[in-house]
């Protein structure tokens, strides 16, 4: 790649790769800075700021700012707000670039060159990286660069940033340029000193000297796209999708999910067996090894769900899903921009919420938000993987699983309650339309090197979580529900003595109610911190106060044994709503700028849980479910 | 001389009809300039666009303009004037 290991000092210059949303710029700074990346927020919001650093073929060291994508420096969404203040030099604690590296599609330079325009005005260093060039030339667009260049009057270079070696020029071009003696750029105020047709008028005329589409074959994305977005086949492909990717999540991952547990059994018992009667004995085995093994068990399912989220993303598989559901989601309110927070949302809510930030209007964007915790995020999937494995027949249904056929009606339940709050919401707050203004990109191949980092991310995200967080509260909670003791002669196992046996009883009156017993309100508590400790927990609970020495018995049977189906299915409701998440509901916080937001959705998904966990135990024994 | 055709709003071209842009009405509705977006897309009086891709009735259409295309909801759609073909 011809970028070496180099420590790179905070002082040295800094470029912005800036370009329009699907030009490959992010592939590019990956290209650009390897793993040589920090990732951290903008100050005051969260919106990502990528910095990484690189050293040029001449040796130079140089960041890299890797700017949100935007169409326009007149920013219409928080994120385009963020681009135009950091290159006009306006935003709070940054410094404006030294020079500018204005990434474009090289298959699309018409709508992509006009923003190259507006740049221009601010007067700062460019040049300009006419990306995806292998691309256009397959399709037989020429592209004269020479020409471009002196057109523009800047560099103009060729990268292909998914091929090793496709920055080479780009990286050549900047040691070309004078990075050391920053400008000042010029006020916001000389992009508006040309009107916008003007601006276009002038695409035109250097693209018609620049470029020729005399060759040009098309692209496929409009003969996929006749069947993609056709009125009728478009969703039933999607809803067809969305099923194979939950019974996939369920069936691909069962032999990797047995490998883990049987390997923390193994090492449970082995563990167990090596070291004599303790505390310590007992916290380590029934506290860190049962705990989180019962939440290390489900990654696999986790990262099936991201390479699907990943993969429609990576195709554009994703706004075309937008364009579907957009007639249904405007019926509620939303925008079909919300798809896709919503859809983060089943991996996880709190990039969910911030994915939000794509949608101009500020009371869509709220909504989207305040539902965004109602889709089934990742960490339901342990809780509902649990009882569904407990309680649902393994059993072929037509030609689905029964087991499998539990868990979409549980992801619609989901979506199905996430639409009825939108469209309350709404209805509340009086609608007028917004706009949508959706790019549908073209399609292209899935790039596996950046699919495989996405879902190492994932992974290495998840497994922090199990190493940290998760950790030091099962250890907690072993603490809780060890000490104090049971009494001489007691009657009960000892956990039920234990803090955590008084915390789950007092809270198990609010709960009986809703079918709820001690155990499960013991781990309901650590489960507020992520809902799915409350797995981990329920097999501290349970490993504990079994009589006998069978921590090595899996959960599944346990609680099968002494849950009755009514409790199960109540818990399950409970989950569908449940706001068991404080990581979400800080995120909320942050996000809209006010605490109130994250207590009314505290309050609305716990009023929701407990009414539909009410109904779902009451009408389950009614009908012989106890 | 022929008769001018008449003016249309680009929501009503039929799938695979193409026509001319003729103006954008002004807006300032949900506070955003829809209408300046829209010329910063491609939008801009002269060019050629073709209607791809209608969704379910009263649901957003897909529109080519220039290398790209775009879902524009049907409020959007009849901001800019048309000259169809």
């Amino acid at each position: 790649m011809g970028v070496m290991e180099q420590q790179v000092a905070t002082g040295s210059p800094l470029i912005a790769l800036l370009g329009n949303p699907n030009c490959g710029k992010t592939a590019l700074f990956n290209r650009l800075t390897g793993a040589r990346q920090k990732v951290a927020n903008y100050a005051g919001v969260t919106i990502e700021r990528k910095e990484g650093s690189f050293t040029s073929p001449a040796g130079r060291a140089l960041r890299v700012l890797d700017l949100p994508g935007a169409y326009s420096l007149s920013a219409q969404t928080p994120d385009e707000a963020i681009t135009r203040d950091v290159v006009a030099g306006l935003r709070h604690g940054e410094k404006a670039p030294s020079a500018i590296v204005c990434v474009v599609n090289a298959t699309n330079l018409r709508l992509n060159l006009r923003l190259v325009l507006e740049i221009q005005r601010l007067g700062l260093p460019m040049v300009l990286a006419l990306n995806m060039v292998d691309v256009a030339n397959k399709r037989g667009i020429e592209i004269d660069t020479a020409r471009l260049a002196r057109e523009l009057g800047m560099p103009v270079v060729e990268t292909v940033a998914i091929q090793a070696g496709g920055e080479t020029a780009l990286l050549h071009a900047l040691d070309r340029m004078n990075l050391d003696s920053p400008v000042q750029p010029q006020p916001l105020s000389s992009i508006d000193a040309v009107p916008v047709e003007q601006t276009q008028r002038e695409v035109r005329r250097i693209l018609d000297a620049c470029v020729s589409y005399a060759h040009d074959t098309g692209n496929l994305s409009e003969k996929i796209d006749n069947v993609v977005l056709h009125p009728v086949i478009g969703p039933i492909l999607l809803a067809a999708l969305m099923f194979v990717i939950f019974q996939a999540v369920f069936s691909w991952a069962e032999a990797p999910m047995d490998l883990i547990t049987g390997t923390m059994e193994g090492v449970g018992s082995w563990i167990g067996g090596a070291m004599s009667e303790g505390p310590l004995r007992s916290l380590i085995v029934d506290g860190i090894i049962a705990g989180v093994g019962g939440v290390l068990v489900f990654l696999p399912q986790i990262l099936i769900l991201f390479f699907f989220i990943l993969i429609l993303e990576d195709i554009g598989y994703l706004p075309r899903a937008a364009f579907l559901l957009d007639r249904m989601m405007g019926g509620v309110g939303l925008s079909g921009r919300a798809f896709i927070p919503l859809l983060s949302s089943f991996a996880c809510a709190i990039p969910g919420v911030m994915a939000a930030r794509t949608i101009q209007n500020p009371r869509d964007r709220l909504v989207t938000i305040m539902i965004a915790p109602l889709m089934t995020c990742s960490a339901r999937l342990p809780v509902y993987a649990l009882i569904i494995a407990a309680f649902i027949p393994e059993r072929e249904v037509g030609i689905f699983n029964l087991q499998g056929l539990v868990l979409f009606v549980l992801y619609a339940l989901g979506i199905v309650s996430a639409m009825a709050v939108a469209w309350f919401m709404k209805r509340r707050g009086g609608g007028t339309q917004h706009p949508l203004l959706l790019e549908l990109p073209a399609y292209h191949w899935p790039h596996l090197p950046t699919l495989a980092l996405g879902l190492w991310e994932r992974a290495k995200i998840f497994l922090t979580r199990v190493g940290t967080l998760i950790l030091t509260l099962m250890v907690l909670l072993w603490f809780l529900s060890s000490f104090p003791g049971a009494p001489e002669g007691a009657t009960q196992p000892p956990i039920y003595y234990s803090v955590a046996g008084m915390l789950g009883r007092a809270l198990a009156f609010v709960f009986e109610p809703i079918g709820f017993g001690w155990q499960i309100c013991i781990a309901l508590v650590p489960g507020m911190a992520a809902r799915e400790v409350a797995v981990g927990a329920l097999g501290t609970v349970y490993a504990l106060s079994a009589s006998g020495d069978d921590v090595a018995n899996t959960l599944a049977p346990l609680i099968a044994g002494s849950w009755s189906l009514a409790t199960a299915l109540s818990l399950l409701a409970w989950y569908v709503y449940a706001p068991q998440c404080i990581a979400t509901l800080s995120v909320v916080r942050r996000e809209t700028g006010s605490a109130r937001y994250a207590w009314m959705m505290a309050g609305y998904m716990f009023a929701l849980a407990y009414a539909a966990s009410f109904i779902t135990y009451r009408v389950a024994l009614a009908l012989g479910g106890g | 001389m022929t008769l001018a055709p008449t003016l249309t709003t680009l929501d009503t071209l039929k799938v695979g009809q193409s026509g001319t842009v003729i103006h954008l009405a002004p807006t300032a509705q949900g506070g955003a300039d829809v209408p300046r977006r829209l010329m910063e897309l491609g939008f801009v009086p002269g060019e050629r666009i073709r209607m791809l891709k209608r969704g379910l009735p009263g649901g957003p259409v897909a529109v080519k303009v220039g290398e790209s295309t775009f879902a524009l909801r049907k409020f959007e759609a009849a901001l800019v004037s048309i000259q169809p073909e």
